[in-house]
Formats: C-alpha cells, structure tokens, sequence
C-alpha cells in the first residue's frame, strides 16, 4: 500500500549544488575525475517518512560539507537516494538496483530491523559494503553478520544495556512493559529483562505485558490494563506517531501521575519531541541513539550549528547516523585509497573515525560501532526548538554498553 | 466494574469513529459499486485540512467542522468527474486500480504539501481532560466522538428513510437505469454521492485529528479496519455496518484491555469467524444502503 516516492527517480545531484556553493565561497573544490558515488536506502513515504527525511538532511549536509573541502580522494561525491518502503523486498530490489544500474560503490541507510535483517544476506553478492545508519536489531551485527555490512548507529543491545543500568539505579522492582508487536518490541523487553536480571537477580518482569499492533492508534485500553497491573516500572519502545499517540491518550489517563518509573526506548526523537511539546511529561526518561546536546567535541557543534540553521530543528539520531556514515565511508576510502569495494570493506573493519558523537571504532569482529545511547530525564522546555530539555543526561560509553563479539553470536 | 465501564466507553468512541469511515465506503458502494480504496485518502485529507485550519490559519477547532469536509466533498466531486466517471460501466477491478491510483496520489501530494513530520491538533478547551466513571478515568474528547458518531447514525438514518434525497439514492442503488428512466439525473446523484461519502470521511477525519497523531498514510490503517467493519457487517448493508462497527469496537476496546497478547489476531478473528458462518456479512445479502 506504499507509494514509490517521486524523489526516488530523481538522481540528486548534490555534487551539483555543493560545486556551485563551493565556488561561491572560493574554497578547495572536489572536481578532478569520476565522481564517488553513494547509494542510500531510507523510507520515503508513508507513515514513517520523517525519518528518510532526516536521514538525507543529515547525508545532504556531509556531502555538501565534503565536496567543499575537497571531496573524497580529491573527487566529487554524488548519492542517489531509493525509498524502501518499509519493505525487505523493495530494499533488495533498490540496493541492486543502485549497484548495477546506478554503478555506486558504496551503500547505506535502512530504518527499519525487519528491512536489515532481510536486506543484510544479500549484500554480499552485491560485492559492496553496506553502513546501517538506523536499523536496530541486533541480528545484523549477531547471526546475520557478514563481511559487506557495518553499522554505525546504536543498536538494541547497547540502547537496552544503557537501560538496564539506568533501571538498577532506581527504586523499581517490578518492571512490565508497551511495546509494539514486532520484533523490535518483544527484542527490546527481552534484551531489557536479561540485563536487568544480570545486574539486580531480585527484578521481577511481570508476566502482564502489551505489545498493540504497530500503529494502533487508540492505546487506552493497553494503558488501562498496565495501570491495572500496578507495576513499579513502565519500559516503552512504542515509536513514531505511535509514541506521540501513547503520550497524548496516557496524560489523559493520569498514567503519569501514578509514581511509577517510565522509561521510552526512543522516546527522545526529535520528530516525537517537536510533535508533543509539552505533552510530554517532566520526569520520565527518554532514550535515543544520538542526542545533539549530549556530545562535547567540535565535530558535533559545528554539526548541530550547520544542521540547525540549514533545516531549522536541531538534529535527530537518524540525521547523524546518515552524516556520519559519509564520513566514514570518506575516512574508509581515504585510508584504502580507492572506492573498490573489497579494499574499502578491509579498511572500514577495525577503522575509528571521528563522528559528531565522538570517535567510533567498527570492531572487527562483528562490524559493530562502539556507540552509546544517551539516557536523560525530561525536564523544563528547551523554548528555542519547542521540545523538552533531558537533564540530568546520561551518555553511555559504547565500550560499556557493547555486548562481546563472542556473546553476539557473529562469525564472520 | 471500574474498568468495565472505561473499556465499554472507549470501545464505544472507536467504534463509532469506525462507523463513520466505513459507513462513507458503503454508500459509495452501494450507490456507484465502486469499492473505494481512496476512502481513507479523504479520511486523512480532513484531519490534515484541519490542521491546517487550527494551527497555521490559527483559527479556533469548531469552524473545521464545516470548512474541512466541505473542501473534501470539493476535492471529491473533481475525482468523479475527472476520472471515477469513467469506469461504472467497467469491471469493478478498474475501479478498484483507479481508486488505489488515487490513493497513492494522495499520500504523495499529502507529503508534499505537509511534509513528513508527525503534527498533533489540540482538542477545543471545551473538550479537554477527563472525568471519572464508576472510579476509572476518561477523555471527555471520547464522549464528543461518541456523540459525533450517534448524530452521524440518525442523520444517515433518517436521510436514508424519511427523505427524497435517500430515496433517490436508494433508487440509484438498486437499479441505475430504471432510475434513470424514471427521471432521476443519475449521473448527478453518482457525483452527489461521491462527493457526499467523500465528505463524511472527511468528518470522521476532522473529529479524529485532536485525538491522533497526523502523519502521512495514516488513511491506510483506518481503511483496513474499515473493510473488516464492512465484511463482519455485510457489504451494502448500513444497519450491518454499524452493527460491525460496534462488534469491532467491542474487540479493540475489551481485546487489548483483558487479552492485550492476542489482540493483534483478533479482529482478524472476528471477521473470518463471520465469512464462514455468515459470507453475506451479518446483516447482509438485502442491498439496502
């Protein structure tokens, strides 16, 4: 039921846009020979589109700050974007799509774990490597691992290692949870619980759980029931217009008001943030793959700077994950000194690169990224952008919160 | 009895949210047997006029009401008369190509025009918060849908039986040529009715905008729910889309409260339960939209 965005069939020519600002401004351009060409794949339509559109702010803005400075190994760099409609096998169909025909060297993107999971396999007949900037499951980077594919962005594992730890920290001891029913709910309750347990044995995950349809719309009577149980602590990996959904008809409920710990997996995404402004209560932790006020290092203010004035919100997770999977896809090919994509898989596996979120490593085991989620308690408004401040805000280490490669069942 | 009495309610306000949506698919049906996949198209098309009319115009909730389905019906009568016109005298699978043509012409304009992003209509200070029932609270916004929703079944109810309009529709329905013969402007009763489901899809969009978060597509889920409302009902048949209505209401609003586990399987359930017992729908197999 989901359209073919028109922005698919029309090559953006950022190299075009990026010369002629780059003239402009009398700086090192990218021109001399074949232009480097990248393949994204984010969902354009439907429902979720928001986050496609993020994703190629976020990839626009690296291009263009690159072909500015010279582009990638002295060449211009071009993408050419492909909508995966949410579906494993539209992604397929694009990736090869954007290899054979479109002859780019390289790929990324993917918002959704269903898509990766089903789109991971058959990157390596494709013979190019693949960052996932979004997509969370830990499958891609455990069991379906592969030598093509990377990802640079948090994923469930080290997203609910985080929460586990901040869970610890308080008074809760009986945890139950909403969460939608597909994988990435019943992943993000599993992964949850096994952490909790390891850290505090005496936890108890209730029995009485709700996972509503994706995109369920009405959660009151999913509410109702949590209510009803009288848990000491809510976790939440509703997303999107769901999570918006959930907050508004819970504050109508006075779920909030009942004392218990509520903890939202992706709850401080800046599309959700902006939607609820003030509906989204004080108190309450948030979590989200990247937070622009969370990172102190010069990548990331020049970054969330350039990012805000270009697009006029501050950057959401899926806006960095695309920015800094073109970084490092410039940082793999300068170091291979080539787009051949065998050298520039070797050259991304082991590789630390400088991201807004600090330096990341791509471990070489299982071609995770070492990254952290950041874990905040909504406070006061941030009146500037019309969302909620997360203070205290903690940012965890992705060497602490990154499971073994031994324990993520990878073998490469 | 606390939560029984909450759960009643809010199956209640989704229910006849539900009748709304799937009550405009079925005239449309019945008169012009054209089996809208649009519907939730215009559906999303009010709430997002809504918005528009709310938070960029600025202007209070209530005029919405008027403004939004009106500018919908317009939107419609365009789409008879371009391009639906077309294909009556057709296969019903052309119809349902075209109409699932336009449906996906409208989420594209819809991202076009609005934008990506996830927007939220406050409801009018008149129906905000909640009130406490038999100890359990509720959102006094579900009372208005569920008012909405009855002033929308008697309306429809009494046009269907007590006016010439309803007639005429009735007429058109059960056979076009001998209305046609006896002096019925068919092709403009098809055109009035169009634009006339167009714009209780509309409504339903308008009464839904406080309550849901607008996104692009978010006609797509509604629409599939609509047709399980249709089927469980019958097809044609407007007592029978009620009745789904409210069974499908029941499910959702008691379904996720006391077997949250299954509750995604449920309605599925529900429908495939009546197609092997009742095929024709629980009220259907007489054509009396």
């Amino acid at each position: 039921m989901r359209t073919p965005s028109i922005r698919s069939r029309i090559v953006r020519s950022a190299f075009a846009i990026a010369a002629a600002a780059g003239l402009a401004a009398g700086t090192a351009q990218a021109q001399e020979g074949e232009p480097v060409r990248l393949g994204a794949i984010y969902i354009m339509s439907g429902t979720a589109s928001v986050y496609g559109q993020f994703a190629e702010q976020g990839l626009e803005l690296a291009i263009e700050e690159i072909n500015d400075a010279g582009g990638i190994l002295g060449r211009p760099v071009e993408y050419e974007l492909q909508d995966s409609q949410l579906k494993a096998d539209v992604a397929i169909q694009a990736a090869r799509k954007l290899v054979y025909q479109d002859g780019v060297h390289a790929l990324m993107g993917i918002d959704s774990s269903g898509v990766a999971a089903g789109l991971v396999p058959t990157i390596p007949e494709l013979n190019r490597s693949l960052i996932i900037t979004h997509a969370a499951t830990p499958d891609v980077t455990g069991k379906l691992c592969n030598r093509n594919t990377f990802r640079i962005s948090v994923n469930i594992n080290q997203n609910m290692k985080g929460a586990a730890m901040v869970a610890a920290e308080t008074d809760a001891k009986r945890w139950t949870t909403i969460g939608p029913d597909y994988a990435f709910g019943h992943q993000s309750w599993e992964f949850f619980g096994n952490y909790l347990k390891e850290i505090d044995s005496s936890v108890e995950l209730m029995d009485q759980t709700a996972f509503p349809r994706f995109g369920n719309e009405d959660f009151t009577p999913f509410i109702n029931s949590v209510m009803d149980s009288d848990p000491d602590g809510v976790l939440i990996s509703l997303w999107g217009g769901d999570l918006v959904n959930f907050v508004r008809q819970a504050n109508n409920l006075g779920f909030f008001d009942k004392g218990f710990e509520v903890m939202m997996t992706v709850g401080a995404a800046t599309e959700v943030l902006s939607a609820l402004g003030k509906d989204m209560p004080e108190g309450v932790w948030l979590s989200t793959r990247y937070w622009f006020g969370a990172h102190d290092n010069p990548m990331n203010e020049r970054f969330v700077e350039a990012y805000a004035s270009k697009y006029g919100n501050p950057p959401s997770y899926n806006a960095e994950g695309a920015y800094a999977a073109v970084y490092a896809y410039k940082a793999a090919m300068e170091k291979a000194g080539s787009t051949d994509a065998d050298k520039v898989i070797d050259a991304l596996s082991g590789l630390t690169v400088m991201t807004p979120m600090g330096e990341v490593t791509f471990r070489e085991g299982d071609h995770q990224a070492t990254v952290g989620p950041t874990w905040g308690r909504t406070a006061g408004m941030n009146e500037k952008y019309g969302i909620r401040n997360l203070d205290p805000a903690r940012t965890f280490d992705g060497r602490d919160v990154t499971p073994s490669v031994a324990e993520t069942g990878c073998k490469m | 009895m606390e939560s029984f009495a909450a759960s009643l309610l809010n199956s209640l306000d989704i229910a006849l949210l539900l009748f709304v949506i799937a009550v405009g698919l079925n005239i449309v049906f019945g008169v012009l047997n054209v089996i809208n996949f649009a519907h939730g198209a215009l559906y999303m098309l009010g709430a997002y006029f809504t918005f528009t009319i709310v938070n960029i115009w600025g202007l209070p909730y209530w005029p919405s009401l008027i403004i939004a389905p009106l500018a919908v019906a317009a939107v419609a009568i365009v789409i008879e008369r371009v391009m639906l016109r077309y294909v009556y005298d057709r296969h019903i699978t052309d119809s349902l190509l075209l109409t699932f043509a336009l449906l996906l012409i409208i989420d594209d304009l819809v991202l076009m025009i609005w934008g990506p992003g996830i927007q939220v209509v406050e409801p009018p200070a008149l129906l905000k918060g909640t009130f406490t029932v038999f100890g359990g609270r509720y959102p006094v916004y579900g009372l208005f849908v569920i008012f909405m929703g009855l002033v929308m079944v008697w309306g429809l109810w009494a046009l269907f039986t007590k006016t010439r309009a309803g007639r005429i529709m009735r007429a058109a329905s059960i056979d076009r040529d001998m209305a046609q013969t006896v002096g019925i402007n068919v092709p403009m009763v098809l055109t009035g009715v169009f634009a006339f489901g167009a714009w209780i899809a509309a409504i339903g969009g308008v009464v839904a905008a406080p309550m849901r978060a607008i996104g692009p597509a978010m006609g797509d889920k509604i629409i599939i729910e609509s047709f399980i409302v249709v089927v469980i009902g019958g097809l044609g048949s407007f007592p029978g889309t009620f009745l789904g209505a409210i069974v499908l209401g029941l499910i959702h609003g008691f379904g996720g409260r006391y077997l949250p586990d299954i509750s995604l399987v449920l309605p599925y359930l529900g429908m495939a339960l009546v197609l092997l017992l009742r095929p024709q729908g629980l009220m259907g197999g007489r054509g009396s939209a």
